[in-house]
Formats: C-alpha cells, structure tokens, sequence
C-alpha cells in the first residue's frame, strides 16, 4: 500500500496526463458529427450566443452583396411564376393538390459559425427542429451546393460542410449524363475532385458538374462547380478538379431543402438488400 | 501569490478571446491558422506544479475545442505541449539554472533561450493538433507541410506578443 502511494505520488503528474489525455482521445474519437451536435445543445448558452453575435456584424456588412443576389433571384421567381400563371390559363386546368406533387421543400437560415481552413469543416445554421430541420437536408447557396444537415437541436442545427474529407456527393457532367463521385481533398477550400469518370468520355476545361439526386438528398440538378484542371492519371479514371461555385468564405445565407418522398424511395431500396 | 493569479488568470482569459475572436477568423491562403493561444502553457510561472500545469492546458484546450467544434483535438495536443513543458524546460535550462519563482520570459532569459523554448513547445503542440485532425497517415509530407507553415506564424506572433507586450 505504502509503495502503492509513493508510486502515485511520485509518478502524480503523469497520472493526470493519462487520465485527462484519455478523456480527450475518447471524445476524439467517438463520432465527430454525433459530438457535434451533442455540443451545440451544450453549449447554445455561451459560444454560440456570442457567434450570433458576431455574425450579425458581419452580416450586415454584406449587405450590398446580398441584396443584389436577392433582388436577382426575386427576378428568377417573378419569372417563373409568370411561366406558370399564364400556362394554366392556357390549359384551363388547375390542380389544386400540390402536397401530392411536390418532392422538396424549401427554407432559409443564417450561418452563424463556418470554417474553410481545417480539413473536416463544418457550419452551424440559427435554424433547428423547432423550425422544421431535419438530418439528411440538403444544404444550398442559391441553386449551388453547400452541404449536408448531421445534427440539430432545437433551434440550431450544424451540417457537414463539402468541404470536408468525410463528404461525399453523387455527381454528374450536365453535358453528357456521366456521374461519379465528388470529393474535398483538404488542399484548397475553392476546389473538389470529381473521380470515377472513365477515360473513354469526352470532358473539356469548363464543363459543368452538377448533383445526380442519387442519394434522395440532394434535388436533381443543383449545381456543383465547373471543371477546371483534368489529368488522365495511370487507372482507366481522370482526375478531375473543380472549382466550386459556392464560395465558403462568404457563406452567409443558405438554402435547405427537404425531400418530402426520401423515407419513401429509401424503403423501396431498402427492400431488395 | 494571489497578484499573478490575477494577473495569469487575464492573460489566458486574453489569450483564448485573442484565438477564437480573432484568429480563427484569420485564414491565410486557406492553409495556415496559427494557434497563438499555446502561449498560455508557455507563460505559467516556473514554480507552478505539474499537476496544475496539465489542468490549465487541457481546459484552455477544452474551451478552444468547444469554439471550434473540434471534439477534443485541442485538449489533448495542448495536454500533451503541458506535459511534455518540464522535461523541455529542462532539456534547455541555462547553465546557472532557473531563478526560482521567476517569469518564464523573454525579458528574464533572453531572446535566444526564449525562441528555443517557443519553438519545441509549438512544434510539438502543432505536430499533435494536425495529425489528429487529418487521422490519418496518408497524405504525411502535405501534413508535415502544414505544420511547419502554422508553427512558424504562430511563433512569430508568439515572439511579436512578447516582444511588445512587456510594458504592460
């Protein structure tokens, strides 16, 4: 016993070192997106009251920018829903029974915390499961990609950025149809790689990529980014970068969508495994 | 006694709101964010015991962790800066030894001691903060790459904080 309490006492800081060093490596390791939004919950008080606030002075020197991409896409809309009035007056028809067509649904929140730099990123939105958001949203900036919802709370939730080594998207060239899979390398926060595209198919400098809607995640045809380096490597795939049409650094409003049927077309999958 | 716990009691409080205010804000090129905070388990007097220095490196690591939404990178490389300060202190003491109960600083040992110091200290606090964030072994030389460009922004803000900030 007494050789016992001169090894700990002796040996005391050491002891500290394992025991609080375990503790870390443990909440190192044992899921990051879980503790991630584990974290939010906890710590909504301080940190993140203090981002919001933070953000709002960032936020509001953007101003400019942000109402000129609003005002555009107010056009878009304006234009769309001209499209449509005068189409159905063209038909007669009018189908009342939106709720059995409509796939996806469509909301807004505020990043109010973002990172490029590190080589898992993630953001955190002001928007949570009071407000409707639920894991497995896609996330969007305008019609450009951002990421994906892993966690949310009340009223904040956090998705995994694209730009992280653990993201993977389904997505295709808009030319001709190919898809493959699109990844971040961790190198530089303005470009991915798209990989598993045959040699065989003809890609250019400048081609756009878009989403496949493969994964019930993200709608059909958002887009990615454009092609801008292509290397025919020693496998049958080229090696593709993109360049990234969202730019994460100025990330400030988003874009979620909710896919309506994804329970159902997962099911339907999950039956024939 | 109670005076310079204050008066570290500031400094860390300084240093975290420096990190995660300002610095993580700062991203140079994409790749380089310099961790100035290490400073912290830099700076803890000569006489503090070990035991101590280990709490207050993994708390302030802890506290940056829960800014960044990194879970527990922060905590355990600046754990392991904490415990591995006695045995650098050591491995670099000067030849009449440490004056007990001094400051740990630029102004008591000298520039060259100090850069020493900083510079061990940071190395080994970046070496285990990157490749724990990458968890992987692939890709080693673009990490060792990464830690060699944000260890040498984060000791040059070191020495520039040093430098400037004795007359406070």
């Amino acid at each position: 016993m007494r050789n016992l309490l001169n090894f700990l006492l002796k040996y005391n800081s050491f002891i500290v070192f394992l025991i609080l060093e375990g503790i870390a490596l443990y909440w190192l390791t044992s899921g990051n997106s879980y503790h991630n939004s584990r974290m939010v919950k906890g710590m909504q008080g301080v940190t993140r009251g203090m981002e919001e606030r933070l953000s709002n002075v960032r936020s509001y020197l953007n101003l400019r920018e942000i109402n000129s991409k609003l005002a555009s896409e107010n056009n878009a809309l304006r234009n769309s829903i001209e499209r449509f009035t005068s189409q159905e007056n063209l038909k007669f028809i009018s189908v009342k029974d939106t709720l059995f067509r409509q796939q996806y649904q469509y909301t807004s929140a505020r990043v109010i915390n973002n990172s490029v730099n590190k080589q898992k990123n993630f953001f955190t939105l002001d928007k949570g499961r009071a407000q409707g958001i639920k894991i497995d949203m896609a996330v969007t900036n305008g019609k450009d990609v951002a990421g994906v919802i892993v966690g949310c709370t009340d009223n904040f939730s956090i998705a995994i950025s694209l730009l992280n080594l653990d993201f993977r998207l389904s997505a295709r060239l808009k030319s001709n149809g190919y898809f493959g899979s699109l990844s971040w390398d961790g190198r530089n926060y303005r470009h991915a790689v798209l990989n598993e595209i045959p040699q065989h198919i003809n890609v250019s400098i400048g081609d756009t990529i878009e989403t496949t809607g493969y994964s019930a995640i993200f709608p059909e045809g958002m887009l990615i980014g454009t092609v801008s380096d292509l290397k025919k490597s020693g496998s049958d795939f080229y090696k593709i970068t993109i360049e990234l049409f969202t730019d994460f650094k100025k990330l400030q409003y988003v874009n979620i969508i909710g896919n309506m049927k994804r329970t159902e077309q997962l099911e339907l999958e999950n039956q024939l495994q | 006694m109670i005076n310079s716990i204050l008066r570290f009691g500031v400094i860390i409080i300084i240093l975290i709101l420096f990190q995660v205010l300002v610095l993580n804000h700062i991203q140079f090129s994409g790749y380089v964010n310099p961790y100035v905070y290490i400073m912290i388990v830099l700076l803890l007097p000569s006489l503090t015991p070990s035991w101590l220095v280990l709490v207050i490196s993994f708390l302030s690591g802890l506290v940056i962790d829960l800014f960044c939404g990194s879970p527990g990178m922060h905590a355990s490389a600046t754990l392991l800066a904490g415990f591995s300060r006695p045995y650098v202190l050591r491995l670099i003491s000067p030849s009449d030894g440490y004056e007990s109960g001094s400051n740990l600083s630029m102004a008591v040992y000298g520039v060259r001691w100090f850069f020493i110091y900083t510079l061990l200290i940071v190395l080994i606090h970046h070496t285990a903060l990157f490749f724990l964030e990458v968890f992987r072994f692939a890709d080693f030389f673009r990490t060792i790459l990464r830690i060699l460009l944000s260890s040498f922004f984060t000791i040059g803000f070191i020495l520039l904080i040093e430098y400037y900030g004795k007359r406070r």
